[in-house]
């Protein structure tokens, strides 16, 4: 179902068939996806659509059961993988909510982050000193104040905060496939831009981002390659960037339509192989 | 990995310090009697006033009953099995470490607690007490340069009994307690500190405790004095061998702060906790005190407790004089069938005085965590602070944490808070970090670690280390 | 049990006779100061109360409540009906042997048991002493049906100068989602004792609020109990009480949450003044079935005098891990720069410090039962502004 952007470049991931349920509520029920190098795909949705289950299924949360279908990550089978070695292997995702960790130093939990990435890069760890010469640099992609490396992991931090210490994160991991989850929502103008700001200058042809948003706003900063339409554990409709435009002016009734065909189908199906 | 099943499994740990060292040991015959009292008194050829202290604290004893009021449970103690003096057979102590027997030199060093001077800490000096003998303590000369009097308590008693006598059970009566009146009695040996005036101790003073026979009690005595405007920070390390049996351990520690003086005193506390069905571990029923006499002065407990099958122990203030400051930082681990009820009591005597109290329970298995606590203000500590925040982190939902913090107050100018708060490693914190490339272990030990970050930040700098290494090695194991 | 027949003292004489003679009404010997729960409330002095059964004011029949007016919804029982439920309470919550639970059923209290069905709204419930000394007792049983609700205000008053010692006694049983808005305004004089248990059963999805305000009483000891039996219940409690001249009030409370889900709010503040002394004693227990129990507790002390005294004691016991538990305690005399705050608006110190007495108070006495109000419940804590 998903549009083929650059279909010369390799694919990075590759959803196909995707279910998956938490405590028994089947949330997801057959999301089909691929994503290759040098794409920036979005996921717009209602609230309860099923696009941040599918960023936590990805991202590996204990709390989320893969029912049916497969996720390759560059070839590899990613749902085998614990949650941190999908992180060190590239696999990024942006919390909508990041969680506090009071006690924890942000400073401390940054670097022992990236050093698990380098580690399986093949790269040099880095001690205290050879970190605080990175992380300093990366700070400018957020206008973050070098404070925040001192307090606790989002403790006390505002929303707008926090969501600039995930696109930290981002710029230290420098992952292959970055999700970020309703990274927007919650921030004002200023800080949508920094943030956007931040996706923009990580982005690269050699690797791709996921965004899940309700909102244009944010595509009005970072452009998308395309654009699908979640709903009812499934992508109903993918298009260009034209379509997040026309959810703008449109909004979402037509998806009911949609559904109520789309189950009409379903319904009918059995009949029709009879 | 949802469960928290798997991060108790991660709190497991093997006891490393379990082994028992062959020595030939002089002990005497098991059992408590005036006898038993007048024989180690003689053994260590003590002046009268001593062995006087030592039998009005007995004659106290007969009469007092074991406390029955902190949150533990354990078959009665019986008295009369335990033996009451034990030291490793060596004449003398020696002038020189060449002397010592090398066996318990490799002793301490397997303990990480080199001795010799080649690979001693440059800037830590130790003494080193084995069963009830201080066995050697290193740096004595270059302290002394200084007028820092550091050696074994029976040393002190022979060498300065002028010092004993002034300031022994001036702090902790010999009738303070069940257990302290018990310690008076039959106290061994320990540590004895003097800074004197003016003087900042040039380097950290350290002692070892090892208790290696089965059947020893081990009742050591410390007494640390600092005289006006001096400062000294002091460390204690615990370990023993893993018996089947409980090893009864009665300690009492006095501290005297005199006008602006400054006693910093850290304890790492591992001795063995028994097993996972709670057979076996040391009984740890200690009385700590430290006196605030001196205006301005200040006292600072710090402890790291993640030993012992049983800890009963609440190092205190007694904030007498005016503007003293009396602080008590606690990480307290258990385990298993470990049971701990410890936590401070910050007397506030004298004006503005003010007090700290900051403690971090961490409860796994099927232990149980108690934190204990008196802030009292009394009539004339006008303008008394204290603040008190206690945490509590459950892991496992067969641990228990319990709070009893007293609050008892005099004094309308003044001021108490305080705060306390349970929490768990909650799986959202776990995936976060999960999800930034940190292993299930490591981020466990990184909350852990984090938890008790304020309490490691008081620690010296040569040991915080260490006791965050003590942590972490209480949290290795298998994740399952 | 039913209604108090007037029994001549066993004894005369004061002092020690009189606490020989309360020890053989409770059936029990009297508490001492070495046990913990009494540690810091001395009953010797109820030495000073008369031997004699002080008689709960009464109408015909003895019966201090015959022309009770019940709002609709609420039915009193009587017989084998009444005594059905009766001590369940006490039991489930673990204080039916307490020595002021004997002595009131030595006392032989006058008994009211009542039911409540629907929405009963609110009813006030007068609790008065005629004249004389001694022990007056009152029991009291509330049982609420599922999904019923009632307003409740007890207000417990000796008679005036007169050396009384009252014992109340209240159970409640919650029903499922049943709600019950308790308050008890217990407003004595330095002659006068209370001892007072309240012990309550709450089942799911039920509301208790109970507010115990007291001042005034030469000894007055509060004794809230609560056990959400299968927890997923709310519970707030609130309390306040003020001491001044050589009074002593006591509040022991005590919840446990007997299942998951339950909720805790508790607010106990407290102000001495005079050689006061104020004790409060806070257990909240959270067994390990008593999953994702959120309780918080807070104890807040104003110390008026460097004569007055306090004594404050949570005690927290948890076995579950997925518990939110917090409590604070704070004892401080009034804000010195909220004083002179309004002290620079041309508000004298004296004013000022009522002033902000009064707001420390207001806290807990809006959340008394309406029918509260009449009482005036602010004068009678801390007199006419």
């Amino acid at each position: 179902m998903s549009a083929v952007i650059r279909p010369d470049a390799p694919v990075l991931l590759e959803i196909r068939d995707l279910h998956a349920s938490v405590e028994n509520q089947p949330i997801l029920k057959g999301v089909n996806l691929t994503i290759r190098a040098g794409e920036i795909h979005a996921v717009m949705g209602r609230n309860g659509s099923g696009k941040s289950t599918l960023s936590k299924v990805l991202a590996g949360h204990p709390a989320y059961t893969v029912t049916a279908g497969s996720v390759f990550y560059r070839g590899e089978n990613l749902l085998d993988l614990d949650p941190e070695q999908r992180s060190r292997i590239g696999l990024f995702l942006g919390f909508q909510y990041p969680v506090e960790i009071p006690g924890v130093s942000n400073l401390e939990f940054l670097r022992v982050a990236t050093n698990a990435r380098r580690k399986e890069r093949g790269d040099e760890e880095l001690d205290t000193f050879a970190f605080e010469d990175v992380v300093r640099e990366r700070l400018s992609v957020v206008q973050m104040d070098p404070a925040f490396l001192d307090r606790s992991v989002n403790e006390g931090f505002s929303g707008g905060e926090k969501k600039r210490n995930e696109i930290l994160q981002m710029a230290l991991l420098e992952p292959v496939v970055a999700i970020l989850d309703e990274t927007d929502s919650g921030l004002d103008i200023d800080a949508l831009r920094i943030v956007a700001g931040g996706v923009n200058q990580l982005s690269s042809p050699d690797n791709a981002t996921l965004l899940i948003t309700h909102y244009q706003r944010l595509l009005d900063l970072i452009t998308p390659d395309a654009v699908h339409v979640m709903a009812a554990g499934r992508i109903l409709r993918s298009g260009g960037k034209e379509l997040a435009l026309e959810l703008e002016r449109s909004g979402y009734d037509w998806v009911d339509a949609e559904l109520a065909r789309l189950d009409g189908e379903a319904e009918r199906q059995p009949l029709e192989v009879a | 990995m949802s469960s928290t099943a798997t991060v108790g499994d991660l709190v497991s740990q093997n006891y490393k310090y379990g082994f028992v060292t062959d020595i030939a040991t002089d002990k005497i015959a098991k059992g408590l009697s005036e006898e038993v009292v007048r024989l180690i008194s003689s053994m260590k050829q003590e002046p009268a006033f001593l062995l006087d202290f030592r039998l009005r604290a007995y004659r106290q004893w007969l009469q007092m009953e074991e406390p029955d009021w902190a949150t533990l449970g354990y078959p009665p103690i019986d008295y009369q099995e335990i033996i009451y003096y034990a030291a490793p057979k060596q004449q003398q102590k020696k002038s020189s470490l060449d002397e010592v027997d090398p066996k318990l030199l490799e002793t301490f060093e397997k303990l990480g607690i080199p001795l010799s001077e080649q690979k001693r800490l440059s800037n830590v000096a130790v003494d080193a007490v084995f069963d009830s003998v201080s066995i050697a303590t290193t740096f004595r000369e270059q302290l002394a340069e200084h007028g820092v009097i550091f050696c074994s308590i029976s040393e002190a008693v022979k060498d300065h009994p002028e010092l004993v006598e002034r300031y022994l059970g001036t702090v902790v009566p010999t009738n303070d307690n069940y257990f302290a009146a018990l310690n008076s009695a039959v106290f061994s040996d320990g540590s004895f500190v003097f800074i004197p005036k003016g003087v900042e101790c040039p380097m950290e003073l350290s002692t070892y405790f090892r208790i290696n026979s089965g059947d020893t009690g081990q009742f050591e005595r410390t007494l640390i004095i600092a005289e006006e405007a001096s400062t000294v920070s002091y460390l204690e390390g615990c370990t023993a061998p893993m018996f089947d049996t409980n090893q009864l351990h009665a300690a009492v520690v006095e501290l005297v702060a005199l006008d602006d003086a400054s006693i910093k005193y850290s304890t790492v506390q591992n001795w063995y906790a028994g097993d996972e069905n709670g057979v076996g571990g040391i009984y740890n029923f200690v009385t700590k005190r430290g006196q605030c006499r001196g205006d301005r002065s200040r006292i600072s407990w710090t402890q790291v407790e993640t030993g012992s099958a049983i800890t009963w122990k609440y190092p205190s203030c007694v904030l007498q004089g005016a503007d003293s400051v009396g602080e008590f930082y606690s990480v307290a681990l258990t385990n298993n069938r470990q049971q701990a009820d410890t936590g401070t009591k910050m007397v506030h005597v004298g004006p503005r005085t003010r007090s700290t109290i900051v403690s971090k329970g961490i409860s796994a298995g099927h232990s149980a965590n108690s934190y204990r606590g008196l802030v009292q203000i009394g009539p004339k500590a006008v303008g008394a602070r204290n603040y008190s925040q206690c945490d509590s982190m459950l892991i496992g939902d067969q641990a228990a944490a319990n709070t009893y913090p007293y609050i008892r107050c005099q004094q309308p100018q003044s001021s108490i808070e305080h705060e306390a708060s349970t929490c768990r490693i909650s799986e959202d914190q776990l995936f976060y970090l999960q999800s930034r490339g940190i292993g299930f272990e490591e981020a466990v030990s990184m909350m852990v670690s984090g938890f008790c970050r304020d309490v490691f930040n008081q620690l010296p700098m040569e040991f915080a280390a260490e006791a965050d290494k003590l942590l972490a090695l209480k949290l290795e194991g298998s994740v399952g | 049990m039913v209604a108090a027949p007037v029994v001549t003292a066993a004894a005369a004489g004061s002092g020690a006779p009189a606490l020989a003679w309360l020890a053989e009404l409770a059936g029990a010997p009297l508490p001492t100061r070495r046990q913990e729960d009494w540690r810091f409330t001395d009953l010797t002095a109820l030495a000073a109360i008369p031997v004699g059964v002080a008689a709960p004011a009464a109408g015909r029949a003895l019966d201090p409540w015959a022309e009770l007016n019940l709002p609709a919804g609420v039915t009193r029982l009587t017989g084998t009906a009444a005594e059905a439920q009766l001590g369940t309470a006490l039991a489930a919550s673990g204080c039916d042997q307490h020595w002021p639970v004997l002595l009131n059923g030595g006392a032989r209290p006058a008994l009211l048991v009542l039911k409540v069905e629907g929405d009963a709204g609110s009813l006030e419930l007068p609790l008065p002493v005629s004249a004389g000394e001694g022990v007056a007792a009152w029991r009291l049983l509330l049982v609420l049906e599922p999904g019923a609700r009632l307003e409740l205000l007890q207000v417990p008053a000796p008679a005036p100068g007169q050396r009384q010692l009252l014992s109340l006694v209240s159970e409640v049983v919650l029903g499922e989602g049943a709600r019950l808005q308790l308050g008890c305004l217990a407003q004595g004089h330095n002659h006068a004792a209370l001892l007072h248990h309240l012990a309550v059963r709450q089942a799911s999805a039920s509301e208790l609020q109970a507010t115990l305000v007291s001042s005034g009483w030469g000894l007055a000891r509060h004794e809230p109990r609560v056990v959400q039996e299968q927890g997923a219940a709310r519970t707030r409690l609130l309390g306040l009480q003020r001491v001044d001249g050589r009074q002593l009030a006591d509040t022991h409370s005590f919840v446990r949450f007997d299942g998951p889900d339950g909720e805790l709010d508790q607010l106990h503040k407290a102000v001495a003044d005079g050689s006061g002394r104020s004790v409060f004693n806070g257990a909240v227990q959270v067994p390990r079935l008593a999953q994702r129990t959120n309780a918080a507790q807070l104890s807040r002390t104003l110390l008026l005098s460097d004569r007055a005294r306090i004594d404050t004691k949570p005690e927290l016991e948890i076995v579950a891990d997925d518990v939110k538990c917090a409590h604070g305690a704070t004892v401080s005399q009034l804000q010195s720069e909220e004083l002179f705050y309004l002290r620079s608006r041309g508000i004298d110190a004296t004013t000022a410090a009522g002033l902000l007495q009064r707001a420390f108070c207001h806290e807990v006495l809006r959340e008394l039962p309406a029918a509260a109000h009449r009482h005036d419940p602010m004068t009678a804590l801390l007199g006419a502004a």
